[in-house]
């Protein structure tokens, strides 16, 4: 199964910077590991899953700039499963937020 | 040019200016190691020290009348208003001291200093979100900026901080959460120099500060229906532009204005009334908040205040209005 991890439009009108991924492509993905970090104009957001995957592909890099409802990457449940076009993924992965 | 936070922003001017000036100083709430109310001092406190940037109480009149002080004095302060509504407290010092000072002493004394305050509503309710720009540039003597980009945070403090008279800064605090486009190297704008946001032969639209956005939604909406709005962004709501302004409503023939404010002696009541008179048969018309303070409830702060919609409602009736006029005037 292929989930995306988006920037939760519960935000509203607000732009965040991509600080640092704490995974890279096709790593293994636990429930409870930080996937990144993002900031927002006054705090620092670790995202962090909820659930297991593999970490497939990252669409945004260390300085990137992106607003609520952007996709930041794909994952799947398993390692070998066919990636489908961006937006043909309807899945959202489920994640927490902890701000700081 | 690089992509910042408006914060950030902020606090590279302040940082630039400092560093070239060190006759500035910083007083506010929070703004040493705290790092200000919108984190926007972050690191000043540790690259100026304690002598440059200083905290303060929760007393803005003593704020106010210690930079104004200060500022005949020698320095240049820049006093933050965490909320605009709390300069009602420093208005004495500011409009009676400061803005007087050179007149009052035949141009021997000068206040150089800046305050800077954030306005504008985001559901903190009748005291915290209030939008004071008229009241302000009803004063001689003050100078009012209004940023709407970081890039304008950025080159319009620098302005600030080197203007010879007492200067009012307002920022919005929609505008934090945004990122903007800022020149990598130093970059002024200058007071009195407005900005044409987008450009348009059917009216002209002025505004400034969070309601230039609000105004850009509404140019597009009605851009959807053949009307083409011509968006100024005032930046300076004094001393005003008045030539870009004259030269835009020449163009277009009819003026909506747009603000946060009251339209009660509001910024653009004035704006419309010297086009007015500087342009036989403009059509104007304007928008601000309804006669109510803004309220804390979600439901009521955004009934209150103009949205893209009631931006774009009004230019078609200024248009419709005028249609209707010409079509009396030729029966």
């Amino acid at each position: 199964m292929i989930r995306k991890l988006i920037i939760p439009v519960e935000l509203g009108d607000v732009e965040v910077r991509l600080l640092d991924w704490l995974k890279s492509e096709g790593d293994a993905v636990a429930a409870g590991d930080a996937l990144l970090e993002f900031e927002t104009d006054k705090a620092i957001v670790v995202v962090t899953a909820s659930g297991d995957g593999v970490l497939r592909r990252v669409l945004f890099g260390s300085g990137d700039w992106m607003k609520p409802g952007d996709v930041v990457a794909l994952l799947s449940s398993t390692a070998d499963e066919a990636l489908p076009a961006e937006g043909e993924v309807g899945d959202v992965l489920q994640v927490t937020f902890d701000v700081t | 040019m690089s992509r910042l936070f408006f914060r950030e922003a902020i606090a590279r001017a302040i940082s630039e200016e400092m560093q070239r000036d060190p006759t500035i100083i910083l007083m506010g709430q929070d703004i040493a190691e705290h790092g200000g109310s919108y984190a926007e001092t972050r690191g000043l406190f540790e690259r100026f020290g304690a002598a440059r940037v200083r905290n303060t109480p929760v007393a803005e009149a003593v704020t106010v009348g210690l930079a104004a002080g200060a500022a005949a004095a020698g320095l240049r302060p820049l006093a933050f208003i965490t909320y605009v509504d709390f300069l009602m407290i420093g208005l004495d010092p500011l409009v009676n001291y400061a803005a007087k000072l050179k007149f009052k002493s035949a141009a021997q004394l000068t206040a150089p200093m800046v305050v800077k305050a954030t306005a504008g509503a985001k559901g903190q309710g009748p005291t915290h979100a209030q939008s004071l720009d008229s009241w302000l540039m009803n004063v001689p003597g003050i100078t009012v900026l209004a940023p709407s980009t970081s890039g304008d945070a950025y080159g319009l403090l620098k302005t600030a901080l080197r203007a010879p008279g007492p200067v009012v800064y307002i920022d919005h605090k929609r505008l934090f959460p945004l990122g903007g486009e800022v020149p990598d190297g130093e970059t002024l704008v200058p007071v009195a120099s407005a900005a044409i946001r987008r450009e348009g032969r059917h009216l002209t639209i002025v505004a400034h500060s969070y309601m230039s956005l609000v105004t850009i939604e509404a140019a597009k909406l009605l851009a959807k229906e053949g009307i083409e709005a011509e968006v100024i962004d005032l930046r300076s709501v004094w001393p005003v532009d008045w030539d870009t302004l004259e030269a835009s409503v020449r163009r277009t023939g009819h003026l909506l204005t747009v603000e946060e404010g009251q339209e009660v002696c509001g910024v653009g009541t004035e704006i419309a009334f010297v086009l007015q008179e500087r342009l036989d048969g403009l059509r104007v018309a304007r928008l601000g908040a309804r006669r109510m303070p803004v309220s804390a409830s979600p439901v009521l702060e955004s009934y209150a205040l103009p949205d893209a919609e009631r931006v774009a409602a009004s230019a078609r009736r200024l248009l419709q209005r005028a249609r209707q006029d010409d079509v009396a005037v030729t029966t």
